[in-house]
């Protein structure tokens, strides 16, 4: 086994074992867990797994390596903190919370992604500390109208469960759920009408994940109805259907589409990287003699181009190719292929 | 009456120009278009192929048109962007009545009361001062159904003698050359020649920015072998890796030509056989050569000998050849004597009506080919005809069941319209598709005889500047909201389709001109329910003419992609080539090929003379303008459209680092350029691609960027163009 | 779907006039309206009108995706570099600094690189790419490889480039002199060439000059 995997399969057993003795340890020894969700358990336990593994492998390429290194270095440079720090709520709000980047790509793709992304943040919320016995409620011994809740063990807040708190936390994978659809709703037509989307999506990259959620969604909104109107009508069936789509999705996590919510918080170290490279030296094309990039990005990109194996080295004083700019690369193309009819002429 | 004083802000705000850009469902990338229209471009003479997409009644975007043989999908920026035209915020939705108190100097009126106004002030003015009083602008951007309703609308419903169109700033030049030498006034060949010649000699055309899908058809001949010799003043996108290069100074074409033809005479590279049995005029010509010899030829055109004579030697050995010419040589107070100059160059060759054998000139407008053919000249009648010739006099009137004593005679061209305007002669004005004050020179001039207009109407879908001084404004169609035919640059008849009905009280431009004709009271003869009609009595009204369209259908243009005229009969598929060994026309009558009644072509003596106004010690530096590739002519569309500003926002002043450095200019400076009749303030665009004792400034901008606030309204004595490409300016860097 | 493998892509900038017609068009293709994607740029327009259209070369071991930290950059099976996959892309710059060509563009706004895709929502279903069909020079040329030796008696195809000691190969060709004999065009050894074209040489330049005083 190469370096990288044996590096990569140690973080996910650690992580996994991690999540597993938290099980434990929050459901107070088993206690609270329920066992018929252990199938849930062991599919997030398997996806905790596949996706750490995955993420230890990606931030062991050269490039995300060294932006992972760099972001965290520029990040915690004592003199900026807390200016970083300001910067890190205010993106983490306006770019995760509001998804404002993707506002700006397409109002119709930044609906159905932030109802999606809500709905799926809502539903994991509740289910997973559920299912992991983190959270469990009780009635009150002095008025069975009431439940206690119970966070890893520790009694926490009592309410009434004919209030309307009551309903709306009972019914949150309801919410979630139709959130998700209306989400899902919006992304397929997109991705029906749209040319655009017509010629690059794939099934298994673009349709499926869409798919999942709403066979997730629509089975969970039938449990509901089930027991809500239909005295439990099928509910063993709709229960292992549900669960059935639940856990392909949690298998399916590391592999697919889904994947990107792990990446995608890389974002940020960007942003504090590009930042500093603002702040400081930049790099002069050596051709043209303009600014076109920080100093620090460029020496970078030269280190990562040599890991990767590429030989951009000049043998004279640009010394790399790296150091002249984009503009600069477009006009000697055309003058490489002008010089070579200009021979023709000559000749 | 016509004057705006305060208002021309007020104006602009309101009608604009304003920049449209693709948004809403014109950017939406889900949305099925309910049809394709297969049409041509509205600008330029090539009239390339393309497809519109059209949605609700609004055209949302292009898909090129690669069965279209003339450009096989390929357009310039232009016609990439031309969608943007409709659903503009400029559009006129409505007719207009001048009213100084509205908002925008203008008030909405309604279109009846417009028309009756129109009628009135029509009736008003011929009655009190005849009917030469009331003078017609028309336009070769115009359906050629519209233009022989425009000829025959001046004739015929008003009587006057007073039409002429702005073909008289674009192809006058090469059409009286043409008509000269051969006889006929259109491309003596299809494009398709082009490939098949071992020269191609460009003289004078921008090719890659006024004609930018030529561009293929040059290079592709090069690829097959050809060399490529281009005549300008400025190193143009084809002239920069062209064979041979002529920096020819500006007025200077003429002694160019004659110089290379006393160097083919020299060498003998004549073709002897042709000249004598299809020519006449050689050896007048050949004795006016004689003065320019290289050296001369030198000195007067700025080129070196040297290159004068490898251009004689290439031009003069060459087994095929195409030689192309544009505005370059033909706007010019001596712009026949250049086009003679070159055609004697062909002549001499004996290298014309064959296959990779051919010549032509660029033509610039929409339909300037059909446009000058059928009538709205001032001295011409349908089918090419001549106005103060009795036989043809008395066909048109038979079409038209008058008696030919009711036609006017010839009138006077579109400048000596103005300057008839400006002595008191003509009162009152209509115009349509046409921007005079933008687009003619001394430009000061052309608006101080707007100002004095009692009556002017003008018909157009945007404000334009020339229609900021009118009475009425009448809403007219857009390219799109209207159908038939227009000539291309290579004598193909091609149809335009309609996609889309004009909006609100806007309506089909022959309409309005029959409304006109109706609240005149003289609507016989305007009757017309649909283009097809008219193009019928187009047809039956060209036959027997040069330019014979009697074999054209609507369905044979479908059938075959266009149809070149002469087309004289329902079997004939119309003719590609002119002038090939045999051809029979109606003029030669089988004596020959060429259209004169000997069957022979003529050779002119070219005359060299400078330009109208040479530089001096008090405006010692050549200004010369042009067009921009994003732009078309006077810019009242392309200035509309904001992708095609943003690539070319304002007219900069060209200049030569050495004129620069000798100005004390740098480059992006402001510089003011003066001649004796404006002046104009712009940025300096310092360039080693221009000749370094000349300017150039690109055209289509208005108001204070207008480069015709410069030009001189010297014309040429026979086409009566107006001389754009040579005055005399001073240059300073402005403070 | 996938571009049929006989239709290929040919570029020869010195056909090349600048008119930015592929500019303008290439905004109205649906995988990327409104953006154009194609650079368009004079050379050094002081001295000459050399222009140079740039589209994606599309190459068989692309830089951008290597570098890319993201993983946001594939090439599809038909040999096509895709535009980055808008879930993945950070925006980090790496493929516009690292590709060789110059190709990549930031929408910083968007947190997303944007790049020439060889129109896949025309060629991927035949169609040519929007750029190649308007160019009125044929610069920007799509078709088979007997088209382009039939069209181009003059010139050769060549997809290898040499930047420093690195050699790139590229689905996309440019032509060159079929008398030449160059396995790569040498992009670095460019480097100080100056932009060419026919030079203003007028044999009274100077007396001209001298009568403006």
């Amino acid at each position: 086994m190469a370096k990288e995997t044996i590096k990569a399969t140690l973080w996910g057993a650690l992580v996994t074992s991690a999540l597993a003795i938290l099980i434990i340890v929050g459901s107070r020894n088993l206690a609270h867990f329920d066992a018929a969700l252990v199938g849930y358990t062991f599919a997030v336990l398997f996806a905790t797994f596949g996706i750490t593994y995955r993420y230890a492998m990606w931030l062991q390429r050269p490039p995300t390596a060294l932006y992972w290194k760099r972001g965290w270095q520029v990040f915690f440079r004592p003199r900026h903190l807390s200016r970083n720090l300001a910067q890190w709520f205010g993106r983490v709000t306006g770019e995760f919370a509001l998804n404002r980047f993707i506002f700006r790509r397409s109002k119709s793709r930044w609906a159905a992604h932030w109802l999606i992304m809500w709905g799926c943040v809502m539903a994991m919320a509740i289910t997973f500390p559920l299912v992991f016995g983190w959270i469990h409620f009780e009635t009150l011994p002095e008025d069975i109208h009431w439940y206690r809740t119970y966070i890893f063990g520790f009694s926490t807040f009592a309410f009434p469960i004919h209030s309307i708190f009551g309903f709306m936390i009972f019914h949150g994978l309801v919410w979630a759920s139709i959130l998700v659809i209306a989400g899902v709703m919006l992304a397929m037509r997109r991705r029906m009408r749209d040319h655009g989307a017509a010629a690059l999506q794939q099934f298994g990259e673009d349709f499926l994940p869409l798919i999942l959620l709403f066979a997730i969604s629509v089975t969970g909104l039938m449990l509901t109805a089930s027991y809500s109107w239909m005295k439990g009508y099928g509910y063993d069936f709709l229960a292992i259907l549900h669960a059935i789509t639940v856990i392909f999705t949690l298998l399916w996590l590391p592999f697919g589409k889904f994947f990107h919510i792990f990446q995608r918080p890389a974002q940020l170290g960007v942003g504090f990287y590009k930042d500093v490279g603002e702040r400081s030296a930049q790099a002069q094309c050596r051709r043209c003699k303009e600014a076109f990039a920080s100093r620090m990005h460029v020496e970078d990109l030269i280190k990562v181009e040599q890991q990767l194996g590429f030989k951009y080295e000049i043998d004279d004083a640009t010394e790399h190719y790296q150091w002249i700019c984009p503009r600069c690369r477009r006009s000697m193309l055309a003058l490489a292929q002008g010089r070579e009819w200009n021979e023709e002429v000559k000749r | 009456m016509a004057t705006i004083p305060d208002l021309e802000q007020d104006i602009i705000e309101r009608f604009g120009p304003h920049l449209a850009y693709s948004s809403g469902v014109r950017l939406e990338t889900g949305i099925e278009p309910d049809r394709l229209v297969q049409t041509h471009c509205c600008f330029c003479g090539q009239q390339c192929g393309i497809q519109l997409k059209v949605k609700d009644n609004q055209v949302i975007g292009f898909e090129p048109r690669e069965d279209f043989p003339f450009n096989r999908g390929m357009l310039c920026p232009k016609g990439v962007k031309r969608y943007l035209q409709g659903s503009h915020p400029d559009r006129l939705l409505s007719a207009y009545e001048r009213d100084k108190k509205s908002e925008g100097g203008f008030r909405s009126v309604t279109y009846q009361k417009a028309v009756e106004r129109v009628a009135a002030e029509i009736k008003r003015i011929q009655s009190e001062f005849g009917n030469d009083a009331f003078g017609v602008l028309s336009g070769a951007s115009l359906t050629t159904e519209k233009t022989y309703l425009m000829g025959k609308f001046a004739r015929l419903c008003l009587k006057t003698a007073n039409i002429d169109y702005n073909g008289r700033l674009c192809m006058v030049s090469a059409a009286a050359g043409n008509k000269k030498a051969f006889g006929i006034d259109r491309a003596a060949n299809p494009w398709s020649d082009i490939l098949k010649s071992e020269v191609v000699l460009i003289a004078g055309a921008n090719v890659a920015e006024c004609a930018p899908i030529t561009t293929n058809y040059v290079w592709q001949a090069r690829e097959n072998g050809a060399r490529i010799i281009v005549i300008d003043p400025r190193i143009t996108p084809i002239a920069r890796t062209c064979d041979l290069f002529l920096p020819v100074k500006p007025g200077r074409d003429v002694a160019l030509f004659n110089g290379i033809l006393h160097l083919m005479i020299e060498h003998n590279l004549l073709d002897h056989q042709f000249i004598e049995q299809e020519t006449v005029g050689f050896d007048s010509v050949a004795e006016q050569v004689r003065e320019w010899n290289p050296k001369r030829t030198a000195e007067v055109t700025g080129i070196s000998e040297k290159a004068i004579r490898q251009a004689a030697e290439w031009w003069g050995e060459a087994r095929t050849s195409f030689l192309l010419h544009a505005r370059g040589i033909e706007h010019h107070s001596h712009g026949v004597q250049n086009v003679l100059g070159a055609i004697n160059l062909v002549l001499a060759s004996g290298r014309i009506g064959r296959e990779g054998c051919g010549y032509a000139t660029i033509t610039g407008q929409g339909n300037g080919q059909g446009g000058r053919e059928h009538g709205q000249k001032c001295d011409q009648l349908p089918g090419g005809r001549d106005i103060s010739n009795p036989e043809h006099r008395a066909y048109v009137a038979g079409v038209w069941g008058v008696d030919a004593a009711e036609l006017p005679g010839a009138g006077v061209d579109a400048y000596e319209i103005f300057r008839k305007i400006d002595r008191g002669e003509i009162r009152g004005l209509l115009s349509i598709c046409f921007n005079p004050k933008v687009s003619l020179p001394d430009s000061k001039f052309v608006t101080r005889a707007l100002e004095k207009l009692e009556f002017y109407v003008a018909i157009d879908f945007f404000l334009s500047e020339t229609a900021h001084h009118a009475d009425i404004v009448l809403p007219g169609s857009l390219h799109e909201e209207d159908e038939g035919v227009v000539t291309q640059i290579e004598g193909r008849v091609i149809k335009i389709n309609k996609a889309v009905d004009p909006p609100g009280d806007a309506r089909q431009d022959w309409r309005i001109i029959q409304d006109v004709a109706k609240a005149l009271g003289r609507e016989r003869g305007f009757t017309f329910s649909e283009p097809r009609e008219i193009f019928k009595e187009l047809r039956v009204a060209s036959r027997g003419g040069i330019a014979d369209y009697s074999g054209i259908t609507y369905e044979k243009i479908e059938r075959q992609q266009g149809v070149f005229w002469p087309c004289v009969s329902d079997d004939d598929p119309g003719t590609e080539r002119l002038f090939e060994k045999g051809s029979w026309n109606p003029i030669a009558k089988g004596a020959g090929r060429f259209y004169f009644a000997d069957g022979k072509a003529r050779f002119n003596v070219a005359q060299y003379a400078p330009p109208a106004e040479d530089v001096d010690q008090e405006y010692p530096i050549i200004l010369t303008t042009g067009r921009v590739v994003s732009h078309f002519l006077s810019g009242t569309q392309t200035r509309r459209i904001g992708p095609l500003i943003d690539q070319y926002p304002e007219p900069k002043v060209e200049m030569h680092p050495r004129l620069a450095e000798k100005l004390g200019v740098e480059d992006g400076d402001w510089v003011t350029v003066e001649s004796r009749r404006g002046r104009v303030t712009l940025r300096a665009h310092v360039v080693a691609t221009i000749r370094p004792d000349t300017v150039f400034i690109p055209y289509h901008w208005a108001g204070n960027q207008s480069a015709n606030l410069l030009t001189i309204s010297a014309q040429d004595p026979i086409s009566k163009i107006p001389e754009y490409k040579v005055c005399a300016v001073r240059v300073s860097k402005t403070d | 779907m996938a571009v049929p493998r006989h239709n290929q892509f040919f570029i020869d900038p010195n056909r090349c006039i600048g008119c930015q017609a592929c500019v303008q068009a290439c905004s109205e293709c649906d995988t990327h309206k409104g953006h154009p994607m194609i650079h368009l740029e004079y050379v050094d327009r002081a001295h000459s009108v050399q222009t140079v259209p740039v589209v994606c070369m599309h190459c068989e071991a692309p830089t951008c995706a290597e570098v890319c930290p993201a993983d946001a950059i594939k090439r599809t099976e038909d040999g096509v570099v895709q535009t980055a996959r808008k879930p993945r892309c950070i925006a980090c710059n790496n493929c516009v600094l690292a590709c060789p060509f110059g190709v990549p563009e930031m929408e910083t706004e968007l947190k997303l690189m944007m790049k020439c895709d060889m129109c896949y929502d025309r060629t991927s279903v035949g169609k040519k790419p929007m750029c190649a069909t308007v160019c009125p020079s044929q610069a920007l040329f799509f078709g088979t490889m007997e088209e382009i030796e039939r069209l181009r008696p003059r010139s050769t195809p060549i997809n290898q480039f040499k930047f420093g000691r690195q050699i790139i190969a590229t689905k996309v060709h440019i032509m060159i002199p079929k008398t030449g004999r160059a396995a790569y065009i040498d992009v670095t050894a460019a480097m100080d060439e100056r932009s060419m074209g026919k030079d203003i040489t007028l044999m009274i330049l100077d007396e001209m000059l001298d009568v403006r005083g």
